[in-house]
C-alpha cells in the first residue's frame, strides 16, 4: 500500500515551495495534536491585553498627564507566578487549562478589518490569492466529526475574513447571530410547521424525477436531501438551549455565554470549528474597541468574558470534552499600556495576547513575555503563522501541508511553525 | 445616490420632454435646475454672490434626491468639487396666506420666496465620521398620517411664511451637497433634497411644484417621481457621455480604417463547404465532429478493465502531472501532455513502454519508496487505484485519442420553450416572463428565434447579464467601508456605462488601461486601486494579461512560471505600463533563496527578479505583436493600450471571442480561458474565423453574440446526463445558474417586489469619500458587495441585504473579489439547498403578500389547473406534465371556490417613524436595537394578502415554493 507514511505527515515538504519557510526540526518531532474540535471565540475591537491577559503595573488615566499601565489591579493565578486581572477572577482559577500567548505581533496597519483578515488567514492580502480563514481550513481538513452536521459554524456576522477563500463555498461557514433563531436556512420559517414541511417535500417529489442519476442536478438533488434532513429535527435539536438544566444556562450567563453554551453542543454534534463573536457592544458601545469613553464599562466586557470562557472550559471538562476541543480567544490586535485623550486605549499590534486552552496541550499558564509596558515581545515572540500553526497542529494537521489554490501549492501556513512547549 | 430598478426591463424611451439639457431658461411648469462647482469653499458659509452654474437641466419640482452623475475625458465618470451646491429656481403661483413651509436636506440648504428667505438647515457639523459616540436623532420629524418620513437623517425644518397676494413669485431652493471631513472631502450627494408645503389651515404635505403645491409627499407618490426622475436622470447621463465622447469618436474612425486595412491585407479564414448546415458556426463544428468520427472508428470501452482516455487517465495527468510536465519547460525534459511527449521521455530516458507497465520508468517513480524519487513530489502518493489504472492503459498500449466521443450524433434542435428560456437567461440574466413566452409562442414566422435573439441583444437587461462576469475578470471589488482588503474603486458604474453604450471592447480597454475619471465615483481608475496591496500594479498586470490574452501571470507575481513562459519580469514590465513609470519589485513580492533552495529536491520555480529591482515600463509580449517604434502613444499606458488592442495582435480578438463562446456554449475553443499555454484549441480555424469576425464588427460583442445564438449548435436540445460539455459540442449540458442569476430569476420570475436598504453605511454622508462609498439601492444581483461588518457590530449590519447576500454566497458569488476569476464553482451542496428552502429572500417571494404578483394571478384564476399551468409556465418557463398538473392541482383544488375573500376589512398599518441607524450614530446601544428589530421585521417578510382565505394561501405559496425548489430551477437546459 502506498499510504502516507506518519514521516511524511509531518514531514515539511513546503520547503521549495512559494514563501514557505525552511523544514524546522522541532516541528516534524512533534506529536500530531488530538483535538478533534476548535472553539474559537472572537473578541471584535482589539482586547487590550495589558488590562485581561497580561497585566502589567497600574497605570492611571486621569492624572495629567495620564500615566500608562494596567487600568486594574491584577491577580494571582493556579499557575504561580502568571497574573490577570482581577476581572478575570474565575478564569484565574483555570489557568493550569489555558495558555496565554503574550508575544503574539503583527505589523498590520491600524483599522479592524485589514487585522482581523490577517488573524483569520493567517496571512497578508497579495490579490493574487484569497486566503481560506483558519474555520475553512480546518473545515476542509478535517471535514465535520459526523456527517449529519456543517463542519464549520460561525455564530457571528458574515464576512470575507471568515471566509473559504480559494477553498470554494464547500469550506464556508454556516451562520447564526442569534442563539434564539438559529442557523440562516437551516431554521424554517415560523409559519411553517413540520406538517407544512411535508407538503412542501410532497410537492417537490414529482419535480426531483426529471434528471437521469449522476447527472449534475441530480448531484445537487442529493444536496437537497441532506439540506431538507438538516432542517428536521436531528440537528435542530442542537439550538434548543432550553434543553440544558437551567442552573447551566445562568452559570454561562448572558448572550455571549448563551453562545459558548451552543458552541459546546455543537462541538458534541460533531462540527468541527465553530466561530463564536463576543461584540454586541451593548456594554459599552464600541465593544473591545476601547477608545476614549469605551474603557469606562471595559471591566463588564471582561467580567461577562470571564463568566462564559470559565463556564465553558468547566462544562467540557465535566462532559469529558476539554482534551478534546482547543478553545482559543482570537482579537485583531491589542491596545497600548498609554491612554489616548479620552481616557481610552488605541490599537497596537506589537505585542498581544491571544489564548489558547483544553484541546489536551500541556498548557502552561502563560507564554512568552513582553516589556514592563507590553510594547514588545522580550522573550518567545509569536508571529501569526506560528500561532496558527499550534492551533492547525493541536487539531492534527500538518501545518506545512500545501494546499491547492487551482494548480498552485499554498502551504496551510506561512512557514509558521507550533509552540514546540505545549506539544511535549 | 440611488440606482434605478432595472429588474424591470427600463422603458427606452424618447428622452423625457421635460427634460432638456442646457435649457436657456426655466420653461413654464418646470423647475430649473443648476449645479454650481465654483466659488465655494468648506468654511460652512453660504456665498456671498450666487454661484455661476456649471450645469443646468430641468426637473418637475422642487425635489430631487440625486445628482446627476459628473462625467470627464471622454465620458467617464468624475467627481465634483466638494462641497457644490444646487439651486432650483421657479416662478410660482401661491395662494395668497400664512402657510408652513418644509425643507429637507442632508447639509446647509435655503429657501427664499420672492427673495425673501423662508426657512433653512443648518451645514452638517465637520466632524462625526470617526466612529465615536455622536449622538444623532435616530427618528425623523412627523408630518402627519400618511407622509414620508426623511429616509436618511436629513436635516429637516418647517416654518411658517406669509406669502402675499398678487402674480407669480420666484421660489429658490438652494442645497449644498457634500463638504469637508477634517479637511478631506465628502461625496457630493444631496440626500433627499425637498421643498414642501401645507397651505394655511391644513395638514395636507405636499411638495412645491411650479403650479405651487404638487404631488402628496407621501411613500408611493414620492416612489413615482424618483422612478420618473431618476429615468430622465439615466438618459440625461447617456447623453452627456455621447457628447464628450464625440472628439474621440474620430480617432477611432482611424482605427477602425486601419482594422479594415488589416483584415485586406491578410489571408481570410475559408469557411467549411456546407454539409447541409447553412449556419458557418455549424459548417465549422461538423466538418471536425466528422473527421473526429472517422478517426476513432468504433472503439469498444464496454469490456472489464477497458481504459478510456478522458474518462480514466487525462483527469489523472491534469491533477497530478502536468503542472510540471508540460510544454517547453517541462520538468526534467519530460512532456505528458502528448503521447509523443510520453513515448519520447526525458533526461531520465524513455517514460512508457507500451504493454510493459513494469518496466516503465513512470510506474516506477510513482511506486519510488524514496521521497526524494517519488512522482509526484507533491502531496499524497497517488492511491492504488490510480496506479492501477496507470499500469492497465500502459498494459492496452496507451491509447490516446485527440478527443472524448461524447456522443456520435448531435442532439436535435431544442423546443421553442426550452430555447426560449435559454436565451433569455444567457442574454439578460433571467427567464422569460409570461408575456414573452405568450408572444414568442403564438409567432407563426419561421424566423422567429432569430427575432427573438435581435429582441435580446437590443434589451437593457443585457448589460445586467454582463456584469458579473467583468466584475469576476477585473477583480472589481469595492468596500463600502474603510476600504484595506485589496479594494479598488466602484468601478461597476464606468463598466456599466461602457456596456450600455455598446463600447467596442477596443476602446473600453483602452479606457480602462488608461484609468480616467475617478476612482471614487466610479470611473476606471478605481481599477487601479489596489489597498494595502504591496505592489498594485503588478496585481493589476496579472488581471489584464489573464483577461485580455489568455497569459496567467499569477505565479510571476514573485517567481518565473515554473513551467510556463512568463517571467517574473513580463508582469512587472506590464505593471510599470499601468503605472506609466518604472516600478520597484518589493520583498514581498518575491521567494527568500534561502528558502527556496532548503530541502533535498531541486527546487520546483526559479525567481531571476531581484527584490529591490526597478522594472521599467516595457512591452514584454513580443510574441503577440512587436513593440515597432511606430506606435502612437505618448505615455506607457497609451503605448499598453494599444499594443494590446491593436487588431495586429490576434490574441486579444481571440481571447475575447473565445470568452464571449464559453459563455454561451459552456466550454472555449481553448481551455483554460485565462492561460493558454496550457490548452490548445480544439477549433482553431472556428477561432481564427470569429476572431476575424469580431474585428470586422468594430470589436462590438453583440454581431459576435447573435452569431453564436443562431447557431443551431446553440440551439441542440440539452443531453441531460452531461456533466461536462461537450469539446464537440454536440449537445448542452444541463447548466447550473450563476448565482446572479439565481437570485434575480427568483426575483424576476415571481415578480414580488423587494425592499432593500442601500448598500452604504454612512447613509448621510459624514465620512470622507476614500473611506465610505454609496453603492445605491442594489436593483440587480450584481450591484452587491461585501456586507462589511468586520466589527461584529449589530448597528452596522444590512440584514435585507444580507438575506440576498446568504443566496449569492452559497452559489458561488465572492462579495470581496480580492483575485480576478475566469470561472465560477458550480458545484452543489447542501447549504445551496438550505437557503432557498428556508431563506429569507425564499420567504420573502413565496409569501403572497398584497402587492405579488402572484396574488393577482390567484385572485383572478377560474381553475386550480389554470393557476398551475400559469405557475410553471411563470417560474420553470413550461407547462407541467399531467402528472405533475394533477398533483399540484389537487393540493389547491380544496378551498379552491371559498378562497377569495372580496372586501377584506383592512388592518390598520401604525404610521411609526423608521430608525436611522448609520456610521454616525451606529455606537449608542439604540442603534443596536434598531438594527436588531430591522433585521426581525426583514425575516418576517411582507404581511400576507387578506384577498386569500389563510388556509388556501398557504397552499399555493407552498407550491411556488415546490417549483422554486425544484433542480430545474437552478439549471438552464
Amino acid at each position: 500500500m502506498l499510504m502516507p507514511s506518519r514521516r511524511r505527515f509531518f514531514q515539511l515538504s513546503g520547503a521549495a515551495a512559494l514563501g514557505s519557510a525552511a523544514p524546522r526540526a522541532t516541528a516534524a518531532l512533534l506529536k500530531p495534536g488530538r483535538a478533534e474540535h476548535c472553539i474559537f471565540i472572537w473578541l471584535g475591537g482589539g482586547m487590550a491585553q495589558i488590562d485581561t491577559f497580561d497585566p502589567k503595573a497600574l497605570g492611571d488615566a486621569k492624572s495629567k498627564p495620564s500615566k500608562a499601565g494596567s487600568y486594574y489591579p491584577s491577580i494571582e493565578t493556579a499557575v504561580p507566578g502568571v497574573r490577570v486581572t482581577e476581572h478575570l477572577s474565575q478564569t484565574a482559577r483555570l489557568m493550569e487549562r489555558i495558555t496565554v500567548c503574550r508575544t503574539v505581533n503583527h505589523r498590520v496597519i491600524d483599522e479592524h478589518a485589514f487585522a482581523t483578515n490577517l488573524v483569520h488567514t493567517g496571512r497578508t492580502l497579495s490579490g493574487n490569492v484569497i486566503y481560506p480563514s483558519i474555520g475553512s481550513i480546518v473545515a476542509y481538513e478535517r471535514g465535520a466529526a459526523n456527517p449529519e452536521v456543517p463542519a464549520y459554524m460561525l455564530i457571528g456576522y458574515p464576512n470575507v475574513s471568515r471566509g473559504p477563500g480559494f477553498l470554494g463555498a464547500k469550506s464556508g461557514f454556516v451562520y447564526l447571530t442569534d442563539t434564539e433563531s438559529g442557523p440562516a436556512g437551516f431554521t424554517r420559517p415560523d409559519d411553517v410547521s413540520p406538517e407544512r414541511a411535508a407538503a412542501r417535500a410532497g410537492l417537490l417529489e414529482p419535480l426531483r424525477r426529471r434528471f437521469p442519476v449522476g447527472s449534475a442536478p441530480w448531484e445537487y438533488q442529493e444536496a437537497q436531501s441532506d439540506a431538507l434532513r438538516m432542517a428536521g429535527p436531528g440537528f435542530m435539536r442542537n439550538f434548543q438551549l432550553s434543553d440544558e438544566p437551567g442552573s447551566l444556562r445562568q452559570r454561562y450567563g448572558g448572550e455571549f455565554g448563551q453562545r459558548c453554551l451552543l458552541a459546546r453542543r455543537l462541538v458534541q454534534a460533531g462540527v468541527r470549528f465553530i466561530e463564536v463573536s463576543h461584540n454586541l457592544n451593548f456594554i459599552n458601545g464600541a465593544g473591545w474597541d476601547t477608545h476614549n469613553n469605551g474603557q469606562l464599562q471595559q471591566h463588564v466586557l471582561i467580567r461577562e468574558l470571564d463568566t462564559a470562557f470559565s463556564a465553558l472550559i468547566e462544562d467540557l471538562e465535566r462532559q469529558r470534552l476539554l482534551d478534546r476541543t482547543l478553545i482559543v480567544i482570537g482579537t485583531e490586535f491589542g491596545r497600548p499600556a498609554a491612554f489616548d485623550g479620552g481616557g481610552g486605549r488605541g490599537h497596537q499590534g506589537t505585542a498581544f495576547s491571544l489564548v489558547l486552552a483544553g484541546g489536551g496541550l500541556n498548557h502552561l499558564g502563560a507564554y512568552g513575555a513582553t516589556d514592563d509596558l507590553c510594547k514588545l515581545p522580550v522573550e518567545s515572540p509569536v508571529g501569526i503563522p506560528d500561532f496558527h500553526a499550534t492551533i492547525h497542529a493541536a487539531l492534527g494537521i500538518d501545518p506545512a501541508k500545501e494546499l491547492l489554490d487551482g494548480s498552485r501549492p499554498v502551504p496551510i501556513t506561512d512557514g509558521g511553525v507550533p509552540i514546540a512547549r505545549l506539544f511535549s | 445616490m440611488q440606482i434605478a430598478s432595472p429588474w424591470k426591463p427600463l422603458l427606452v424611451g424618447v428622452l423625457s420632454a421635460l427634460l432638456l439639457f442646457s435649457p436657456a431658461l426655466p420653461v413654464s411648469a418646470a423647475v430649473d435646475a443648476a449645479i454650481c462647482e465654483q466659488g465655494l469653499n468648506d468654511a460652512d458659509v453660504w456665498p456671498e454672490r450666487p454661484p455661476e452654474a456649471t450645469e443646468r437641466f430641468v426637473i418637475p419640482a422642487f425635489a430631487l434626491d440625486r445628482l446627476p452623475a459628473k462625467f470627464v475625458d471622454e465620458g467617464l465618470r468624475g467627481e465634483r468639487p466638494s462641497p457644490s451646491l444646487l439651486r432650483l429656481t421657479a416662478e410660482v403661483s401661491l395662494p395668497p396666506g400664512n402657510h408652513r413651509f418644509l425643507i429637507r436636506s442632508r447639509s446647509a440648504a435655503r429657501l427664499f420666496i420672492g427673495d425673501r428667505l423662508a426657512v433653512e438647515t443648518p451645514f452638517a457639523p465637520k466632524s462625526g465620521g470617526d466612529g465615536s459616540q455622536n449622538p444623532e436623532r435616530l427618528v425623523p420629524l412627523d408630518l402627519g398620517p400618511g407622509y414620508r418620513f426623511a429616509p436618511n437623517g436629513e436635516y429637516e425644518r418647517i416654518a411658517s411664511f406669509s406669502v402675499p397676494a398678487g402674480g407669480p413669485l420666484t421660489v429658490r431652493l438652494e442645497a449644498f451637497a457634500g463638504g469637508r471631513e477634517n479637511k478631506m472631502p465628502r461625496r457630493v450627494e444631496l440626500g433627499e433634497t425637498v421643498a414642501a408645503i401645507a397651505l394655511e389651515g391644513t395638514d395636507v404635505w405636499r411638495v412645491l411644484g411650479p403650479e405651487g403645491p404638487g404631488f402628496a409627499y407621501t411613500d408611493a407618490d414620492w416612489a413615482t417621481y424618483q422612478e420618473r426622475t431618476h429615468r430622465d436622470l439615466d438618459q440625461l447621463e447617456a447623453a452627456t457621455r455621447r457628447r464628450l465622447r464625440t472628439a474621440g469618436d474620430v480617432l477611432w474612425q482611424d482605427r477602425r480604417a486601419a482594422a479594415r486595412q488589416w483584415l485586406a491585407a491578410t489571408t481570410e479564414q475559408p469557411v467549411p463547404a456546407a454539409g447541409g448546415d447553412p449556419h458557418p458556426i455549424d459548417r465549422f463544428l461538423g466538418a471536425k465532429l466528422a473527421a473526429v468520427v472517422a478517426q476513432q472508428g468504433n472503439p469498444d470501452l464496454s469490456g472489464p478493465g477497458a481504459i478510456d482516455y478522458f474518462r480514466d487517465i487525462k483527469p489523472l495527468l491534469d491533477s497530478r502531472c502536468l503542472e510540471c510536465h508540460r510544454g517547453e519547460r517541462a520538468k526534467g525534459r519530460l512532456r505528458l501532455d502528448s503521447r509523443a511527449g510520453l513515448m519520447a521521455g526525458g533526461t531520465s530516458g524513455p517514460a512508457v513502454i507500451p504493454g510493459d507497465p513494469a518496466r516503465s520508468e513512470i510506474f516506477r517513480r510513482i511506486t519510488h519508496g524514496d521521497p526524494d524519487e517519488i512522482m509526484p513530489p507533491k502531496g499524497a502518493p497517488l492511491t492504488t487505484e490510480e496506479t492501477i489504472r496507470l499500469a492497465r492503459w500502459i498494459q492496452q498500449g496507451l491509447p490516446w485519442p485527440d478527443f472524448p466521443l461524447v456522443r456520435r450524433e448531435p442532439t436535435r434542435l431544442s423546443d421553442d420553450l426550452s430555447f426560449l428560456r435559454r436565451v433569455t437567461l444567457d442574454t439578460v440574466g433571467v427567464p422569460p416572463s409570461v408575456a414573452e413566452i405568450e408572444v414568442f409562442l403564438a409567432d407563426p414566422r419561421p424566423g422567429k428565434r432569430a427575432a427573438v435573439v435581435d429582441r435580446l441583444l437590443a434589451d437593457p437587461r443585457w448589460v445586467d447579464a454582463w456584469m458579473p462576469l467583468w466584475q469576476d475578470l477585473l477583480a472589481e471589488n469595492p468596500n463600502i467601508l474603510n476600504p484595506t482588503l485589496n479594494n479598488t474603486g466602484p468601478f461597476r458604474w464606468w463598466l456599466r456605462d461602457a456596456l450600455s453604450d455598446d463600447l467596442p471592447l477596443d476602446r473600453m480597454v483602452t479606457q480602462l488601461v488608461l484609468q480616467g475619471g475617478s476612482s471614487s465615483t466610479g470611473g476606471p481608475a478605481g481599477f487601479g486601486v489596489a489597498s494595502q496591496n504591496d505592489a498594485p500594479f503588478a496585481a493589476k498586470g496579472t488581471i489584464l494579461t489573464a483577461a485580455f490574452l489568455g497569459v496567467e501571470t499569477k505565479c510571476s507575481r514573485c517567481h518565473d512560471s515554473p513551467t510556463g513562459s512568463t517571467k517574473q519580469e513580463q508582469l512587472f514590465q506590464i505593471g510599470a505600463m499601468l503605472a506609466s513609470g518604472p516600478i520597484d519589485v518589493p520583498v514581498t513580492s518575491s521567494v527568500d533563496p534561502v528558502k527556496l533552495h532548503a530541502g533535498g529536491r531541486k527546487p520546483l520555480i526559479e525567481v531571476t527578479l531581484k527584490p529591490g529591482s526597478k522594472v521599467e515600463p516595457v512591452w514584454p509580449f513580443g510574441s503577440f505583436l512587436p513593440a515597432s517604434p511606430g506606435v502612437p502613444a505618448a505615455n506607457p499606458r497609451e503605448r499598453l493600450a494599444f499594443l494590446l488592442t491593436a487588431p495586429e495582435n490576434e490574441r486579444f480578438a481571440q481571447v475575447w471571442v473565445n470568452r464571449i463562446w464559453a459563455r454561451y456554449m459552456g466550454r472555449g475553443i481553448v481551455e483554460p480561458l485565462d492561460d493558454w499555454e496550457k490548452g490548445a484549441p480544439s477549433h482553431p480555424e472556428l477561432l481564427r474565423w470569429l476572431a476575424r469576425e469580431f474585428v470586422r464588427a468594430g470589436y462590438q460583442v453583440k454581431p459576435i453574440a447573435r452569431l453564436i445564438l443562431t447557431s443551431t449548435a446553440y440551439q441542440r436540445a440539452t443531453d441531460p446526463a452531461l456533466r461536462a460539455p461537450d469539446p464537440l459540442y454536440t449537445a448542452p449540458e444541463p447548466r447550473r445558474l450563476l448565482a446572479e442569476q439565481v437570485v434575480d430569476s427568483m426575483i424576476s420570475g415571481t415578480g414580488k417586489p423587494v425592499r432593500l436598504e442601500p448598500l452604504c453605511l454612512d447613509l448621510n454622508g459624514r465620512r470622507d469619500i476614500k473611506n465610505s462609498t454609496h453603492l445605491g439601492t442594489p436593483g440587480r444581483a450584481w450591484m452587491m458587495a461585501s456586507l462589511s461588518n468586520e466589527r461584529d457590530r449589530p448597528s452596522l449590519s444590512l440584514p435585507r441585504l444580507q438575506a440576498m447576500t446568504d443566496v449569492l454566497a452559497a452559489f458561488g458569488w465572492r462579495g470581496a473579489r480580492q483575485d480576478p476569476a475566469s470561472v465560477r464553482d458550480t458545484s452543489p451542496s447542501a447549504l445551496q439547498a438550505a437557503i432557498l428552502a428556508n431563506g429569507v429572500l425564499t420567504r420573502w417571494v413565496t409569501r403572497l403578500s398584497e402587492d405579488h404578483p402572484i396574488t393577482r394571478a390567484a385572485v383572478e384564476a377560474t381553475s386550480a389547473e389554470g393557476l398551475v399551468d400559469h405557475l410553471y409556465l411563470r417560474l420553470l418557463s413550461r407547462r407541467p406534465e399531467a402528472a405533475e398538473r394533477e398533483r399540484h392541482a389537487a393540493y389547491l383544488r380544496d378551498g379552491f371556490a371559498q378562497r377569495f375573500i372580496p372586501n377584506p376589512v383592512p388592518v390598520a398599518r401604525p404610521h411609526t417613524p423608521p430608525k436611522f441607524v448609520t456610521w454616525t450614530n451606529h455606537l449608542l446601544p439604540e442603534s443596536n436595537l434598531a438594527k436588531q428589530e430591522l433585521a426581525l421585521e426583514a425575516e418576517r417578510g411582507d404581511p400576507p394578502t387578506l384577498r386569500l382565505t389563510t388556509s388556501w394561501r398557504v397552499r399555493c405559496e407552498d407550491v411556488i415554493w415546490a417549483l422554486l425548489n425544484s433542480p430545474e430551477f437552478l439549471y438552464r437546459s
